[in-house]
């Protein structure tokens, strides 16, 4: 029941994340053509539809992780629900858990269903998208992504007003992008909105994804999104409430 | 472990950065009864019973609840199933119907009784499908109860639980605590409502600034506690009656109110000695007993 819990806790936020995204993408597939957008005009719908919708796409992901990494334990110690969930007979590192992985589980929905209706969209429109493109659109999204899951729910195992969370979280994320996209260092390392958004293996002519899908890239935002949930859990298992 | 304490407390201490909340705190809770905790605002109740439920760390000691030391996390868990509890501030999920609520909680308890709650439901009023963020805060302190009465736990812990409640409201709560009590549940409570506690506490214990000041039966209380209103031919002299079992003496010209935690009639035979023109020996309320213990502290 605890993941019930954390199912009514986060669903109107995930519903509404969940229309938002989808109703962009709808956007881009069904104005694919009127769009006027940077790039060549061969291959549009590739561009328009595919690629920036992904951009747009990933911008509101982003937003959206964020807010469903936000609320848990700390959030009801604000407003005096923790002592009703640390009163339940279930450790906390359970109720951290449960609470986290069905944050995991709707922000990759909320990158699968926008990349399904592309899909639906296109292929009722007679212009089908190729699966192998939006699979990698979709690992780069998620897998890259899931740090800013990751970051969201630690800054709410941290920070406690309802909008005091989000912003630090905002905050963060956006400083991230800026000092990690301008400083040449980190760039090939950390810049994870490149990362993101494919542009790495941007072919500019084709607006086609090409090359291996980057599984070390991958692995290493996941084994970070992985070290930052850890975190998150031991710093609720050593809170006061 | 079935003849342990319900809650026992060994050198259980709590400083928040300088501020001490519970300081080296002795408390054993039997079994079977109704024990109040009383004390005043920022007494340290509430964190104790934090403590004694995991949810704070001591800074130092040690704290048991039904035999099992809440350093033992995992059998800490395990005995939470036995404990119910409803907490100070009772905004519970505000994104839940009081019968999503019910249904979460029934879940995780096996002594979930679905007739007691649905029973508690029709008596409390309380709508099942309105969310609980719109419910009023007397009815989010019933939804509370009712999440806790609707168990047959062994220990039943409420901090401050009339808080918000009607004199309705008030009247079946003490009604089903003494129920819990007569069905063998020992029953942990803090309040300020004294006349309450009076009511239906078997023990009493008084916290102030963090130090367990008294820990005694209500009728040995009752029993040993009295106020003794002498009056003398003359100024008297109040160095004369601080013995034993006095806790405070107030003169005012000839009269001299004495108020004793036992020994009253050595207080009695003193005023004799003194050739007192009238002596009138009457007991004293938990009241008086809480407010002078809480002054004296």
């Amino acid at each position: 029941m605890l993941w019930y819990k954390a199912w009514l806790e986060t669903r109107s936020r995930f519903l509404a994340s969940l229309c938002g995204a989808t109703l962009i993408v709808w956007f881009f597939a069904h104005h694919a053509e009127s769009l006027t957008l940077p790039g060549p005009r061969a291959n549009i719908y590739t561009r328009n539809v595919v690629f920036y919708s992904h951009q747009y796409l990933m911008f509101v992901w982003i937003l959206c992780a964020i807010l469903l990494g936000m609320g848990g334990l700390i959030r009801e110690r604000a407003i005096g629900a923790s002592s009703f969930t640390l009163a339940l007979p279930v450790s906390r590192t359970r109720l951290v858990v449960v609470r986290i992985a069905v944050g995991l589980l709707e922000a990759i929905a909320l990158g699968v269903v926008p990349w399904v209706a592309i899909c639906l969209i296109m292929d009722s429109y007679g212009k089908p998208v190729l699966l192998s493109q939006a699979a990698f659109y979709l690992g780069l999204l998620i897998s890259g992504g899931l740090i800013y899951f990751a970051l969201a729910v630690m800054t709410a195992s941290l920070v406690e007003n309802e909008y005091t969370a989000p912003a630090v979280a905002y905050g963060i994320t956006i400083l991230m992008i800026v000092l990690c996209g301008n400083i040449a260092w980190l760039r090939p390392y950390a810049d994870l909105w490149r990362f993101m958004g494919g542009d790495n293996h941007l072919n500019k002519g084709t607006f086609f994804l090409s090359g291996p899908f980057p599984w070390s890239g991958a692995i290493a935002a996941l084994a970070v999104t992985t070290v930052l949930l850890a975190t998150s859990v031991w710093l609720i298992q050593h809170t006061e409430f | 472990m079935a003849t342990a304490p319900a809650i026992e407390t060994r050198h259980l201490t709590k400083k928040y950065r300088n501020a001490l909340a519970v300081c080296d705190l002795h408390l054993l809770v039997p079994r079977g009864c109704v024990t109040a905790f009383l004390g005043c605002n920022g007494a340290g109740k509430s964190t104790t019973i934090k403590m004694a439920l995991g949810m704070v760390r001591p800074t130092a000691g040690e704290a048991s609840v039904l035999g099992t030391r809440v350093s033992d996390i995992r059998a800490s868990c395990r005995t939470r199933q036995r404990i119910a509890y409803v907490a100070e501030n009772k905004p519970l999920y505000g994104y839940m119907t009081p019968e999503q609520l019910m249904r979460f909680a029934s879940s995780f308890y096996a002594d979930w009784r679905p007739e007691v709650a649905a029973k508690l439901l029709g008596e409390y009023a309380l709508p099942p499908d309105r969310k609980v963020k719109s419910l009023s805060k007397g009815m989010r302190t019933k939804l509370a109860l009712l999440l806790a009465l609707a168990r047959r736990p062994d220990l039943l812990i409420l901090d401050e639980p009339s808080e918000g409640l009607d004199p309705v409201g008030i009247e079946h709560l003490l009604q089903t605590i003494a129920v819990c009590s007569a069905e063998g549940v020992t029953v942990f409570f803090s309040s300020h409502q004294i006349a309450e506690v009076e009511r239906v506490a078997d023990r009493i214990c008084i916290l102030d600034k963090g130090r367990l000041l008294l820990n005694a039966s209500l009728d040995d209380l009752r029993e040993s506690y009295r106020c003794i209103d002498v009056t003398f031919p003359s100024v008297p002299f109040e160095r004369e009656f601080q013995i034993s079992g006095v806790e405070k003496i107030r003169t005012s010209g000839r009269q001299m109110r004495v108020l004793a935690s036992r020994n009253a009639e050595a207080v009695v035979e003193r005023a004799q000695q003194f050739h007192a023109v009238s002596i009138d020996v009457a007991p004293v309320s938990l009241r008086d007993i809480f407010l002078q213990t809480v002054q004296e502290g």
